[in-house]
């Protein structure tokens, strides 16, 4: 019989709570970044980075909040993993009952607040896709300080596949957003199809085109079962280590809570 | 605006064309080209505007032609047009708009002109929702617009499988001159899979269209119409579309059977994102030591009817069928076409993009076969 789905991921592995403060002060610095906003082409991995980079945040200690803004595109958003992420603590805000599922411009009262977060308070936005999913953040330019701006790419996405439409990505993400990038993410992966050598060429490619904007390359995004490949030994950047959150209605999650 | 970089191939070394990561829109944008279209019509409805939003980008790049029109009303009577003059082309919409373009559709069968539909299907009815669903089965195999014609419907599980049925979607478009669809819902339009284009650049225009509207400087002028207002030419012009159909009806049926095929005590009959929930199911069922096999219609029109009864022939007499879908009982209309009474058929249905997870099928399945 053929089988055409992957094998579920690997079981629970233990982290201790010091390594967890230490890869997430690596990707996240606590004295600097309190507003990040994860920009990027569209279907680049924005959702499922940010919802990770929470997750990873909160169990390192810190507090987290986490808007929803993609007002593009109903399907696999961030929204969809609320449940998990409040369990473990993070704030998620996005628009309630039937406009869940609505594909409306709607930015939540609570946004504003969320600007300018308390010391030792983490606010994530995952904003849509391309210029157009950016263009929300130009209404809360002018309310916000500090922040950065971090551009996932994914190499195996036709859009983000040389180092000039990145360029022109960016240009057009800042154009609309009136924000400044500040850092490139790696997140080069085919799903299912992912290998290590396709991690280490998306890796590369990130990193000539942070170079080229002049941009630091701030973290690569991994899936953890891929995660301790020795391939991977070559990579510059710190690893965020994923669980996959984002997934079509015929794969389970990978059972159970890897971290506990 | 961003730019859409053409997939090329940066994997020299192995020589194969790179695996990308697309969505299903974007993927059936993107096979469209390599078919051949240059000539997209449209509108935007969620969840299919990736392909119009794809195609904005990438047709200037092969020398193409993208237009928005102002209604899908429009754009359905553009694609009539571009399809008189015999070029290849496309239009998309999701099911309301698809529901608007049904008047061009029957002119466009009635002219046999070769195009492409591409139907994203959400939830309705009505303006409905923007989630997934296969509601429009009855629609898309037997409905839209007015008189005896039929539309060729393809019906992808996967983004590599939309990708080539692009390709095959326009190759029977051209053959029999008449529409085809290609039928997904919202799920299969979204999400995102590794995909390899195994056709370089952009294909070929079309090869025959010695019927089509150029220009008759120094040869007979031809004539695209849908007027007969004498019965017997009528008559003769709906003869000549039915054999028409007869034949594609002979010939091009495609199906997939999966699971327990070497015996099974159930058979499920389900396509696009439902048939992937159920091999999943499946999947699981097998290691319980359960005997369940999948039949997965490509073409929804032509129906794999015989292919069908085959596959419920091969159950033992109390063998189970059961049909599953994201709609309310049209793709079991089908079903009990092929199984012309000689069973019944257990129905599984969900709407509003309600979509069932893989424990739900299984669940149910288990309980047809009193196993659990």
């Amino acid at each position: 019989m053929t089988t055409t789905q992957g094998t579920a991921g690997p079981g629970p592995v233990a982290v201790e709570p010091r390594e967890l403060r230490r890869s997430a002060a690596e990707i996240v610095d606590p004295a600097a970044a309190r507003v990040i906003a994860l920009a990027g082409g569209y279907g680049s991995g924005k959702t499922e980075v940010a919802v990770n980079l929470a997750l990873l945040l909160a169990r390192a200690g810190r507090r987290v909040q986490i808007a929803d803004l993609d007002l593009v595109n109903p399907y696999f958003r961030c929204r969809e993993a609320r449940a998990l992420m409040e369990a473990h603590g993070v704030r998620v805000v996005s628009p309630g009952g039937s406009k869940h599922w609505a594909d409306l411009p709607i930015v939540l009262p609570e946004i504003a607040g969320m600007l300018d977060p308390p010391e030792g308070t983490v606010t994530l936005f995952d904003v849509g896709g391309d210029d157009v999913g950016a263009r929300v953040l130009a209404s809360l330019q002018p309310l916000l300080d500090r922040y950065e701006l971090w551009l996932v790419l994914n190499a195996r996405r036709p859009a983000d596949a040389t180092v000039a439409a990145c360029r022109e990505l960016r240009a057009a993400i800042e154009g609309s957003s009136r924000l400044t990038a500040t850092g490139v993410v790696a997140n080069a992966h085919l799903a299912d199809e992912t290998t290590p050598d396709v991690i280490v060429d998306g890796w590369r490619h990130a990193r000539r085109a942070a170079d080229d904007m002049d941009l630091p390359l701030r973290f690569v995004a991994v899936m953890d079962a891929l995660a301790g490949s020795p391939e991977l030994d070559v990579l510059d950047a710190p690893l965020l280590r994923m669980d996959r959150h984002m997934l079509p209605p015929w794969r389970r999650p990978a059972t159970g809570d890897r971290h506990g | 605006m961003t730019t859409t970089t053409a997939p090329t191939t940066s994997e020299a070394s192995t020589g194969a064309p790179p695996k990308l990561l697309m969505k299903g829109n974007e993927a059936l944008a993107e096979a469209a080209i390599r078919a051949g279209c240059l000539h997209f019509f449209g509108y935007p409805i969620t969840p299919q505007t990736e392909v119009p939003e794809y195609l904005v980008k990438r047709l200037p790049e092969v020398g193409g032609v993208f237009v928005q029109a102002e209604s899908e009303v429009a754009a359905v009577n553009m694609v009539f047009g571009a399809a008189g003059v015999g070029v290849k082309c496309l239009t998309s919409s999701s099911s309301p708009g698809i529901s608007l373009m049904a008047e061009g559709m029957s002119y466009i069968a009635a002219c046999e002109l070769p195009c492409v539909f591409i139907n994203i299907m959400r939830a309705g009815p009505g303006l409905g929702g923007i989630l997934p669903a296969q509601s429009d089965y009855h629609q898309a195999t037997r409905g839209h617009g007015h008189g005896d014609y039929q539309v060729l419907v393809l019906a992808p599980s996967s983004v590599q499988e939309a990708a080539d049925l692009m390709l095959l979607a326009f190759e029977l478009a051209e053959k029999y001159r008449n529409p085809v669809m290609v039928c997904a819902d919202g799920m299969i339009g979204q999400m995102m899979e590794p995909v390899v284009f195994h056709a370089e650049g952009a294909g070929p225009p079309m090869a025959d269209n010695d019927w089509a509207l150029t220009g008759c400087e120094g040869r007979e002028r031809r004539i695209v119409n849908s007027l007969y207002l004498a019965p017997e030419e009528l008559h003769a012009h709906n003869l000549a579309l039915k054999e028409k159909y007869d034949r594609a009806a002979r010939d091009e049926p495609r199906w997939e059977l999966y699971g327990a095929t070497e015996g099974y005590d159930l058979l499920v009959v389900s396509f696009g994102t439902m048939a992937r929930i159920v091999k999943s199911a499946i999947d699981e069922l097998t290691d319980e030591g359960l005997r369940v096999a999948l039949f997965r219609p490509i073409t929804l029109n032509p129906f794999p009817y015989a292919a069908c009864r085959d596959a419920m022939d091969a159950l033992p007499r109390d063998g189970k069928v059961l049909d599953v879908e994201m709609s309310m009982g049209q793709l079991i209309t089908d079903v009990k076409l092929a199984a012309a009474g000689s069973r019944e058929i257990a129905f599984m249905g969900t709407a509003g993009g309600v979509v069932p997870t893989p424990d739900e099928v299984a669940a149910r399945i288990r309980e047809e076969l009193g196993a659990g």
